[in-house]
Order: C-alpha cells, then sequence, then structure tokens
C-alpha cells in the first residue's frame, strides 16, 4: 500500500511540475505570479481628523510630504489631479509621498471620490476631511488658507511646512518646489 | 542715551499703527462695474441702503450654485429691510450671456455685475466663490466671509451672514465679524 501511495505522490508531483513548468514556458504562469505582485489593494479613502492630519505632518520617516486638498466638485482640482499622479511615480516613495486630502463630505467616498480615483488609477493615500466644522479644517491645514481649492502644500522631511499653494498648479509647478526642497533650497 | 530714546520712540509709534489697525475696518474704494444687460453700477450707487452685500458668485461652482436658493432667499428677506445685494462673477471663463442665463435660471432678483479682469476681486482681495464682504454706507468691511457653515440645508449650524446683517440692523457691532468662506477658487485671468 505505501509503496502504491508513493507512487501516485511521485506522479503527482511529476504533473504538477510539468504543467507548471508548461505553464511557465509560455510565459502565462509568469505574468500571472507578477500580476499578483503587483496587484494593486482596492483603493480605499480613509477618514482624517485634526489629530490625524497633525499626525501626517509630523510623522515624515525622512519623507518629504506633497498634501494636495481637493474636491471632486472642484473643476481645476479635478484637472490637476493627473499631474498630482504623474509627479507621485516620478519619485521614490521612500523620499517624497504624495498624499491627498478630499474635502467632499464623508458619505461621498463611494458615490464620488473612490469613482473619481478609480479613473485616475490613483496609487497614493487619499483621505476625507472628517473635521465638525470646515472652518476647523481649513485653519488646521493653514490659517491663513481662505478655504478655496485646491490647495497644495508641501512639508519637507522633518514636517516643517515649505509650500503653500492656492489653485491649480502643473506637474513641472509641483516638481519645481519638491525639487528645491529636495535639493535643499 | 540717544539709542535709547530712539528705540522707545519706535515700540510707541508701532503699538499707535497696531491699534489703529485694530480700530479701524477695512474699506473699500469706490468701483464701476457692468451688470450682464451692459448697464454701469458704482459701488456708491449704493450707498443709502443699510448695509450692502457683495457676493463673489459663480455659474459653475458647485458650492456657489449649492446657496442659489440661499441668496434668492436672503435677498427676499433683507432687500425689504433696506439692504442691497449685489451678486460680482470675476471668473475669466464665465461671459455675461451665462451670467444673465444663470441669473434668470435661478430667479436672482439682484444685481449681478461682471469683474472682468477681476479687478474688484483684487482689490478686496476675495478667492473664493461664494465669498461676501458687507458694506456699511461708509463702505467699511462690517462682514467678510461664508453665508453659512454648510451648504447642506441641513448641516447648517451658523448662519453667519444672517447674523451679521441682524447685528447691523440693530445697530449693533457684529459679533463674527470674520468667517472663513470655503469653495471654488475665483479663476482669474492669467
Amino acid at each position: 500500500m505505501a509503496k502504491v501511495i508513493s507512487w501516485r505522490t511521485v506522479l503527482f508531483v511529476l504533473l504538477v511540475g510539468t504543467a507548471c513548468r508548461g505553464t511557465n514556458d509560455r510565459g502565462g504562469w509568469t505574468e500571472r505570479v507578477q500580476d499578483q505582485s503587483l496587484a494593486k489593494p482596492a483603493i480605499s479613502v480613509t477618514p482624517i481628523d485634526q489629530p490625524g492630519l497633525k499626525r501626517l505632518i509630523r510623522e515624515r520617516n525622512g519623507k518629504i510630504l506633497l498634501l494636495n486638498i481637493w474636491a471632486t466638485w472642484c473643476a481645476p482640482c479635478v484637472a490637476e489631479f493627473p499631474d498630482l499622479v504623474k509627479l507621485s511615480q516620478t519619485y521614490n516613495t521612500a523620499e517624497v509621498e504624495v498624499v491627498a486630502i478630499s474635502a467632499d463630505y464623508a458619505d461621498e467616498v463611494d458615490s464620488k471620490i473612490i469613482p473619481f480615483l478609480k479613473k485616475m488609477n490613483v496609487p497614493f493615500r487619499v483621505y476625507v476631511a472628517q473635521f465638525e466644522h470646515q472652518e476647523d479644517f481649513i485653519n488646521a491645514v493653514n490659517r491663513s488658507w481662505s478655504g478655496a481649492l485646491p490647495v497644495l502644500l508641501i512639508y519637507d522631511s522633518h514636517g516643517k511646512e515649505r509650500f503653500f499653494h492656492v489653485g491649480q498648479q502643473s506637474y513641472n509647478d509641483f516638481k519645481k518646489e519638491v525639487d528645491k526642497i529636495k535639493g535643499g533650497l | 542715551m540717544a539709542r535709547q530714546l530712539s528705540i522707545v520712540l519706535t515700540a510707541v509709534m508701532l503699538l499707535g499703527s497696531i491699534l489703529q489697525a485694530d480700530d479701524t475696518k477695512k474699506r473699500v474704494s469706490d468701483f464701476t462695474l457692468e451688470d450682464y444687460n451692459g448697464a454701469k453700477h458704482a459701488l456708491t450707487d449704493y450707498k443709502t441702503s443699510k448695509a450692502i452685500v457683495l457676493m463673489f458668485i459663480s455659474t459653475q461652482c458647485p458650492v456657489s450654485n449649492g446657496y442659489n436658493g440661499g441668496m434668492v432667499d436672503l435677498y427676499k428677506d433683507y432687500s425689504s429691510k433696506g439692504v442691497a445685494f449685489i451678486g460680482i462673477n470675476s471668473n475669466s471663463q464665465e461671459n455675461v450671456e451665462v451670467l444673465r442665463n444663470h441669473s434668470k435660471e435661478h430667479g436672482f432678483e439682484f444685481t449681478v455685475l461682471k469683474d472682468w479682469n477681476n479687478v474688484v476681486a483684487d482689490k478686496l482681495e476675495a478667492s473664493v466663490t461664494p465669498e461676501i464682504y458687507v458694506l456699511n454706507s461708509k463702505l467699511e468691511v462690517l462682514y467678510h466671509g461664508r453665508i453659512d457653515d454648510s451648504q447642506r440645508g441641513n448641516r447648517v449650524a451658523s448662519k453667519d451672514l444672517r447674523a451679521a446683517l441682524d447685528r447691523i440692523l440693530a445697530g449693533k457691532a457684529v459679533e463674527v465679524p470674520e468667517t472663513k468662506a470655503f469653495g471654488c477658487s475665483i479663476k482669474r485671468v492669467q
């Protein structure tokens, strides 16, 4: 009996080995494995409150933070978003981190925010602002912010705010400011 | 000794200027803009009003549009009490034809002016739609900021513009003269 099982086991291993090698030779298996290793996690948008915002800015771990405040209803925010995605792919994520905070309502995550992020193929973290009052959010971001969107802030690797801009910008604008900070200017 | 005196004098002058700044309301200089029918309107035309409400608005901004009904209600409730309402559109991409249609569509009975080249927005440093300035007859800013704290009517907790107008009409100082307006940035000419 033990002999029979042993031969069956050997035969099974051989068959599986052949099947795997065969698939691998055609490239399909390798692709599937690569697909799994590169598979992006489902886009999720989590709420961020005042302590969370402070933590995000403070806990830099040596990375520059490019923080974008936007909303799905804001036309210039939507227009500049592809440039933000492009910028996030320009730098090593260990050096420059792009994070966006949506000013949409928290109950619009599934209906508005996530569909937009999927369309944009967003590779970075996105939060939705969860503050009791809009003014609390505005002041927590920057006291001199009027409340107009979009807003871009850049913090250096120590969490110090180095750049603040209200209004639509381009990839080159973003990159110029990040490079200044990276270059120690 | 002369140096010490100089430091004291500088400190006194600085303190004086700070006190003056606290005491002095921001004053808007007169301007003239055309409405969507081409009629000219000077700010001083409205000086006899008990208050002048300048509303920077947009035809395209969802936040501004979220207040269309609210602005109509404000006009109905306060124009009969002597308050003048003026909408100002400073967005470079919105022309007078768009303004006219938008105003008619939403039943705006108040004047809507076109601020070409965002001259008035620059003068007042307005940056958002909707953004409100309430002036007295001396064209001093008594209130600046938002209409209320949420464009969703059922979430409004603080009716800031109404509170300011009620205080002004009662002859009292506005309790919260400055709030942050939240919305779309004014699309200025490049």
